[in-house]
């Protein structure tokens, strides 16, 4: 072979180069730091990876760009090895993440920093949810267990609703565009839902990280319908629940927000019926009372009319018996009839006689 | 329309919830008349009973669409 080398044109031997790659290594992922990161003309990124041995620099759009890098970020790209025309070796990045605690809460931070700055966060974008909704949208993996757990309590707490399903990934690469196509597609329907619910069970933040993706957070933001997001347990914050309208702790937790419980509707219902009773029993109470009194300040009336007629009766007793002639006879007067003229005979009665007497004598006073 | 909605005799749940809350105001309002209460205390009650029943039969219906997200149209 070395007798008899290959002889090639450099565009020849570039293109074998990537003939070779593609054939070899079509797809690499590349751990690496952060080092040089920029973008150009808003559109193009590029950045190099280095690690204690070597450097290697990548190259993507920025409509791939998912989330903010910057220098000092531990990221792992998944790329496609290229040598370029100009002869320079690069990895055209497919898909990157951050990698380690400290990179991923740098991402999260510095996208999180952007989202609140644009007011995606602000109190007063957020929309109320209705109290009890009858069409409901759910964007979740069918087959996770917080999604289960959403099922279960929504069945159980409440009925009625008809609840639309779109099953997609909920970690991993391609989770962040499975959802933001979902999201497009109840946004587009003719009927919109009444609400939009997330949800998604526990889990490491590397799986999580899904629901910190920057095209996630803003399609979320900008659907029409209002969003409900419950991811992981109750401790974890995603951006997904920050731009939410209503931010749930667990899926458990976003079927709670979401439905009211029938059973304590049932049980207000009876007590409502209940107090009625309540109500009417005391109703009752308070007329038969107040009754009871009418009743009495009757009676007292009547008493003090009586009263009065009595006390009128015993004045009339009183001065009939001061005019009965015996009384006057009791006092020693004597009662005299007949005529007075002289020779006539009159009658006189005291107390205890009557006596004839003849007149003798009259004259004037 | 959802069966919360659909009429049971004649009414929905949401109808007899509203019908309940106005027996609950009628009763603290001026309108309040002794000789009418009691009807209206047996009609809670059987508003009441009617809710619950129409709520504890009450399911959802669960639709996973059909339409994949895998990948854009």
């Amino acid at each position: 072979m070395e007798n008899n080398p290959l002889q090639l044109s450099v565009s020849e031997f570039v293109e074998l180069t990537n003939q070779t790659l593609e054939y070899a290594y079509p797809t690499v992922s590349v751990v690496g730091e952060v080092t040089e990161f920029r973008i150009s003309q808003g559109k193009w990124v590029s950045f190099k990876l280095k690690d204690a041995g070597a450097v290697v620099g990548c190259f993507l759009t920025t409509y791939q760009l998912r989330m903010p890098v910057e220098d000092g970020m531990k990221l792992l790209v998944v790329a496609n090895p290229r040598l370029n025309n100009k002869g320079f070796f690069s990895l055209n990045v497919r898909s990157m993440k951050p990698v380690g605690e400290g990179s991923i809460k740098k991402g999260f931070e510095l996208l999180k920093a952007k989202l609140e700055a644009e007011g995606l966060f602000a109190p007063e974008r957020k929309r109320r949810l209705p109290r009890v909704p009858q069409r409901v949208a759910v964007i979740s993996s069918t087959e996770s267990a917080g999604y289960a757990d959403f099922c279960k309590i929504i069945n159980e707490r409440w009925g009625g609703m008809v609840v639309e399903v779109a099953h997609t990934q909920v970690q991993g690469v391609p989770a962040p565009d499975q959802m933001i196509r979902a999201i497009r597609y109840f946004n587009s329907l003719e009927v919109l839902p009444e609400v939009l619910v997330i949800v998604r069970g526990g889990g490491s933040a590397e799986d999580l990280m899904a629901f910190n993706d920057e095209p996630l957070a803003r399609a979320i933001a900008a659907s029409r319908i209002p969003t409900l997001v419950g991811v992981g347990h109750e401790i974890d914050t995603s951006l997904a629940d920050m731009v939410a309208d209503v931010r749930a702790a667990t899926p458990t937790n976003a079927a709670e927000i979401l439905v009211p419980d029938r059973n304590e509707i049932i049980r207000a219902a009876h007590q409502q019926a209940s107090s009625l009773g309540n109500q009417l029993t005391q109703a009752i109470d308070e007329y038969s009372a107040r009754t009871r009194e009418q009743l009495s300040a009757a009676f007292r009336r009547i008493q003090e009319k009586l009263n009065e007629h009595f006390e009128r009766l015993a004045a009339l007793r009183l001065a009939t018996a001061q005019l009965n002639p015996e009384n006057v006879l009791k006092r020693g007067y004597a009662l005299l009839r007949g005529d007075i003229k002289p020779g006539a005979t009159v009658e006189i009665e005291t107390l205890y006689e009557i006596a004839e007497a003849e007149v003798k004598n009259v004259r004037s006073k | 329309m959802s069966d919360l909605n659909k009429e049971v005799k004649g009414k929905t749940v949401q109808d007899k919830l509203s019908e309940l809350s106005e027996l609950v105001a009628w009763f603290q309002s001026p309108a309040f008349k002794l000789e009418d209460a009691f009807d209206k205390f047996k009609q809670s009650e059987a508003l009441a009973e009617e809710i619950e029943k129409d709520l504890t039969k009450l399911k959802n219906d669960i639709q996973v669409v059909k339409k994949k997200f895998d990948t854009e149209d």
